[in-house]
């Protein structure tokens, strides 16, 4: 058996000016939309992608300052609205051109922005 | 045409008995693995406090002063940690679960003192002293210790104790077979 | 043209095992569009990797969820073991294949239930949960709880089970078919469940792959995707095909859940019969350092679990960020999709067929 198709960790980081095309690129390649996961590190925040094609993971690392945004996948996958108003809810990233903007209200928590 | 399709099984439900049980009349009985609550054997207890590191809700507190360990109910979740790390195996998983109350339980449990037998298993107080020329460097103390707090090293002819880490649990007094090992 | 008007739909509605809140805009009893929002049961579980080191961690995973627990606990051990490139022992890939296997069938009995309830066939979800009861004390005797079992730890696994047991288990298991074919008889053969089911809340393959649907919502639509193929656990030694609909409606669905449930009572079979003696796990300790992305196959679809650790010389023993993605999340899309242009009257059937686990979502 050869190496198992889970261990690949195939990880890039990417700046954000690149991110429309290369999400571009990958959903002519034909990939799936996986995930969006949003960390708060000492500075910013890190922003990770995910896509699968055949049971195989790509993923795009972004990495952003506090005041930056991040343009918005929707129009190629329209999934990423749930993810991105999720972060947004939780976070405060602003999104620019999200399809399906719910302006801060998917999430329905007590205070705003708790992980901020 | 397919109608009624689960007029057999209604039929057979109707002269079986009933797959309920008439609780709290007739018993539960519990299976042998069921986690239900936590039980100490007092007299094997050395108040290392390992189980209370362990923890991970904060269940547990030792209280080495007053010679008591005190677990609340409502707060432990059962996973069985403590029973695992425990150095003595004094802390059994008993199957029944804790009874539903209005206000959340509190057990504390009396430790009873034991004597300083100037070897294994006391945890009062003293410090883990090693008798060094008879230490052959095997590092049974450092393979077996609850909080890593050995470092043996056979080649080095180094052997080390974090006084922090080191809880005066004894373990490594027993596991030591030139019994080079005392705590004092 | 009718009048257009608003209904709110949930979070309290006899149908959904868990909140969430639909507006639907229908005109004349059909609907015409719906906006979900959820946030009733957040409870920011991931946050409290601040708090907890990560061999507590998994005791706060496994219960995001009843339902699924055995897959958060696997998952999540399986991406600290990734970061921290741990080489699990053999016997306990099997058992947790075992143990995965039974939550799957749980699972999926306890789906059929409310399916039942939903359309209004009280006395056919009382049997389905009685059916899942055995299943529930095989747990029970082999774990220690009903519906949290913690016996998932990252290194491997912390009880055993003996060969007596498991070929219990196994008899057990196989004189159950009987009673889950009577059962899932009536949903496929039944004319007025068809009647629910047949041709209701139809999701076309180019649409599932478009809306990147998961899980069975995806397989009953024809699109072959199961993350049990990419390797994760024994699967490949034991022999295993995904099972695929083509219809598209909620029948088809339906069919996939029944037919994954037969298929993990002879998963369990093989299993039983190929595993090999050994340890059940190995000592873990230190910092955790590294990064590791996984993903497991639950009842209801694909879950993602990453793990990340601090870097340098900030390594400790708490994790960065833990992220579990669970499927119902990617399911939304697909729901609200079916949505459109159906009757008020199947709303119910048609949340319930994409199998909601809100708790999961929203952890």
């Amino acid at each position: 058996m050869s190496e198992k198709k889970y261990k690949i960790q195939d990880i890039r980081n990417i700046a954000p000016v690149d991110l429309l095309s290369q999400v571009r690129d990958i959903k002519d390649d034909g990939y799936r939309f996986v995930q969006l996961c949003g960390t708060k590190k000492e500075e910013g925040y890190e922003i990770l992608y995910s896509f699968d094609k055949e049971h195989v993971l790509l993923n795009l690392r972004l990495i952003i300052s506090d005041e930056d945004e991040v343009e918005s996948i929707t129009k190629e996958y329209w999934p990423a609205f749930i993810y991105e108003n999720e972060v947004h809810d939780l976070f405060d990233i602003t999104f620019k051109h999200n399809a399906l903007d719910y302006g801060g209200n998917f999430f329905k928590t007590a205070e705003p922005y708790p992980w901020k | 045409m397919g109608t009624f399709k689960i007029g057999k099984v209604v039929m057979n439900s109707l002269f079986k008995k009933p797959a309920t049980l008439m609780y709290p009349v007739v018993p539960r009985e519990w299976k042998d693995r069921t986690r239900g609550h936590i039980d100490i054997s007092e007299p094997d207890c050395i108040l290392c406090g390992m189980c209370s590191k362990k923890c991970p809700t904060n269940a547990i507190t030792v209280d080495r002063t007053s010679s008591t360990w005190t677990i609340e109910r409502m707060q432990c979740v059962q996973c069985g940690s403590c029973v695992e790390s425990c150095p003595k195996k004094c802390l059994t998983m008993a199957p029944d679960y804790t009874t539903p109350d209005v206000e959340k339980t509190v057990d504390t449990f009396e430790i009873p003192k034991k004597e300083a037998a100037g070897g294994s298993g006391t945890a009062q107080g003293g410090e883990l002293k090693n008798n060094i020329e008879e230490c052959i460097y095997c590092g049974l103390c450092a393979k077996n210790c609850p909080s890593d707090a050995l470092k043996v090293d056979r080649k080095e002819k180094v052997w080390e104790v974090d006084r922090d880490a080191c809880v005066t649990c004894g373990v490594c007094v027993e596991k030591c077979p030139k019994k080079c090992l005392k705590i004092e | 043209m009718g009048k257009r008007t608003i209904i709110p739909f949930g979070p309290q509605h006899p149908v959904l095992p868990e909140p969430v809140h639909l507006d639907l805009v229908i005109e004349d009893e059909t609907v015409l569009e719906a906006i979900p929002s959820i946030g009733f049961i957040h409870r920011g579980l991931e946050k409290l990797v601040e708090k907890k080191e990560y061999t507590e961690m998994v005791y706060v995973i496994e219960r995001i969820c009843g339902i699924c627990s055995f897959g958060h606990g696997w998952g999540y051990c399986a991406a600290v073991e990734g970061a921290m490139n741990i080489e699990v022992p053999d016997r306990a890939e099997y058992l947790r294949t075992i143990w995965h296997e039974l939550g799957r069938i749980h699972s999926h009995l306890l789906w059929l239930g409310l399916l039942a309830d939903g359309f209004g066939f009280e006395s056919l979800f009382m049997h389905c949960w009685r059916v899942r009861e055995t299943i529930l004390d095989l747990f029970e005797e082999t774990t220690g709880g009903r519906v949290i079992f913690s016996v998932c730890k990252p290194g491997g696994i912390r009880k055993d089970i003996d060969a007596d047991t498991l070929s219990r288990m196994v008899k057990t298991l196989k004189d159950l078919k009987k009673d889950i074919k009577e059962l899932t008889d009536v949903f496929l053969n039944d004319t007025s469940v068809k009647n629910r089911l047949c041709g209701v809340g139809v999701l076309s393959k180019a649409d599932a792959e478009e809306l990147c649907a998961v899980g069975p919502v995806a397989r009953g639509s024809g699109v072959v995707q199961d993350i049990r193929l990419a390797g994760e656990g024994k699967y490949d030694d034991i022999g295993f095909e995904p099972i695929i609909e083509t219809g598209g409606d909620s029948y088809s669905r339906c069919k996939v859940r029944i037919r994954e449930v037969f298929q993990s009572i002879d998963l369990i079979e093989r299993a039983a019969e190929m595993i090999p003696e050994g340890e059940i796990s190995v000592p873990v300790k230190g910092n955790i350092t590294g990064e590791f992305i996984t993903r497991m196959e639950q009842p209801r679809g694909e879950a993602v679990y990453y793990a990340k650790g601090f870097d340098g010389d900030k390594a400790s023993r708490h994790l960065e960020r833990m992220r579990v993605r669970t499927p119902t999340n990617m399911n939304i899309p697909a729901m609200v999709k079916t949505l459109q242009g159906c009757d008020l009257a199947d709303v119910p059937m048609l949340v319930l067929t994409i199998d909601p686990c809100i708790s999961c979502t929203e952890r």
